[in-house]
């Protein structure tokens, strides 16, 4: 699993639509920002909670340090597309990448099994504070799914450090 | 003289080359990797699928949905019970969200559905490689109420087992689902009009009102 020091892996991730392909490393290159992952689009603890939290604490977390807010979780671009405009992300700001075929979540050692759930395997909720493609904090929840220390103000400390 | 045929789940079978003439004609194709100059000229490049369903067949009844009810509870419901003693109307789409599907597939069929209620059709679902919340989602977006029954095939098992998968993995998309609209009386397919892939021309609602 990834952890505290480790690099971010070189995935390419889909933005918007499934052909455009972005470097998640090109976003973070020399910048401090936040990456967090969720489960899957759509899906409660994701939509009430997780993703809702960094819309509305943007502004806040922006001031703290955090230069781009990424959210991934494995599913198509399209989806992540409509997501981000249902909550609110996208006009926020918030870069709603989609991991479509759970590469980033295997490179990060963040394979979440829900198969039977959501029929296929997905990623472990997390947050991290990236600085210059460097993860410099990392909060996996502890049973991949729970809304406790990936949540937005957790991570806010972990920004100013 | 044998042609090697990849089918686009990467299985490959070494078939005689008059079979891969025989498998096109019957509405199979497949990538042939050119064995050797003499391996048929008539060899096209297209992708494989296996053999779909078709008129006459029953729909495989134990395989199960999941979807969101009208109180916003999780359920799950095996094709039997959904298709058993009744006219039902199996949308299929290659995904929730996408432009096609959200923009003229879905739609048209929403729009009939008063209409196809009316000439004795019991149910009409919508059916894609997806989950059940994204369909759920979807739907909202999309404005179906409770017109349009959406189904989750998350893992794509009654896909693959009526033999209408499509690769779009180089699309970004993963396995999907062909476009088509089928009509299923008792669960046996009445009528299928089935997209070579994603494309729209004869899976619309006006179709299926034709065949009703």
């Amino acid at each position: 699993m990834a952890k505290e020091g480790s690099p971010l892996p070189q995935v390419e991730l889909q933005e918007g639509a499934p052909d455009n392909n972005v470097k998640l490393t090109d976003i973070f290159k020399g910048k401090k920002g936040i990456l967090f992952g969720v489960p899957g689009a759509f899906t409660p603890g994701c939509s009430k909670t997780h993703l809702p939290g960094y819309v509305n604490d943007y502004a806040k977390l922006s001031e703290a340090g955090a230069q781009v807010i990424v959210c991934v979780s494995v599913n198509d671009a399209f989806v992540m597309e409509a997501w981000g405009k249902q909550t609110g992300a996208e006009a926020k700001g918030i870069r709603m990448l989609a991991d479509t075929h759970g590469e980033l979540a295997k490179a990060l050692g963040l394979e979440l099994d829900m198969a039977k759930a959501l029929g296929m395997n997905r990623m472990k909720r997390f947050s991290a504070v990236i600085e210059d493609n460097k993860i410099k904090s990392l909060n996996v929840e502890p049973d991949g799914k729970g809304t406790t220390c990936s949540l937005s103000n957790a991570i806010m400390s972990q920004l100013k450090a | 003289m044998t042609a090697f045929a990849r089918c686009t789940a990467g299985a490959i079978a070494i078939v005689p080359t008059r079979r891969c003439a025989a498998l096109s004609r019957r509405g199979h194709s497949a990538k042939f990797a050119l064995a050797g100059p003499r391996v048929a000229r008539s060899a096209q490049l297209r992708t494989c699928s296996v053999t779909a369903i078709s008129v006459g067949d029953k729909v495989p009844g134990d395989i199960k949905f999941n979807y969101f009810d009208a109180e916003g509870n999780m359920q799950a419901v095996a094709v039997d019970d959904l298709t058993k003693g009744k006219k039902v109307v199996l949308i299929g789409v290659p995904g929730a969200f996408t432009p096609t599907c959200s923009l003229k597939h879905l739609p048209g069929f929403l729009e009939k559905a008063d209409e196809l209620k009316s000439k004795g059709v019991d149910t009409i679902a919508c059916v894609a490689v997806n989950d059940a919340f994204v369909m759920d989602a979807w739907s909202k977006s999309v404005g179906t109420d409770d017109k349009i029954m959406m189904l989750a095939d998350g893992s794509a098992d009654f896909t693959k087992a009526i033999g209408v998968e499509l690769d779009l993995s180089d699309k970004g998309l993963g396995i999907r689902s062909r476009r088509y609209a089928m009509l299923l009386e008792d669960g046996a397919v009445k009528e299928l009009n089935l997209e070579e892939g994603g494309a729209f021309t004869v899976s619309s609602a006006d179709e299926i009102l034709s065949a009703l």
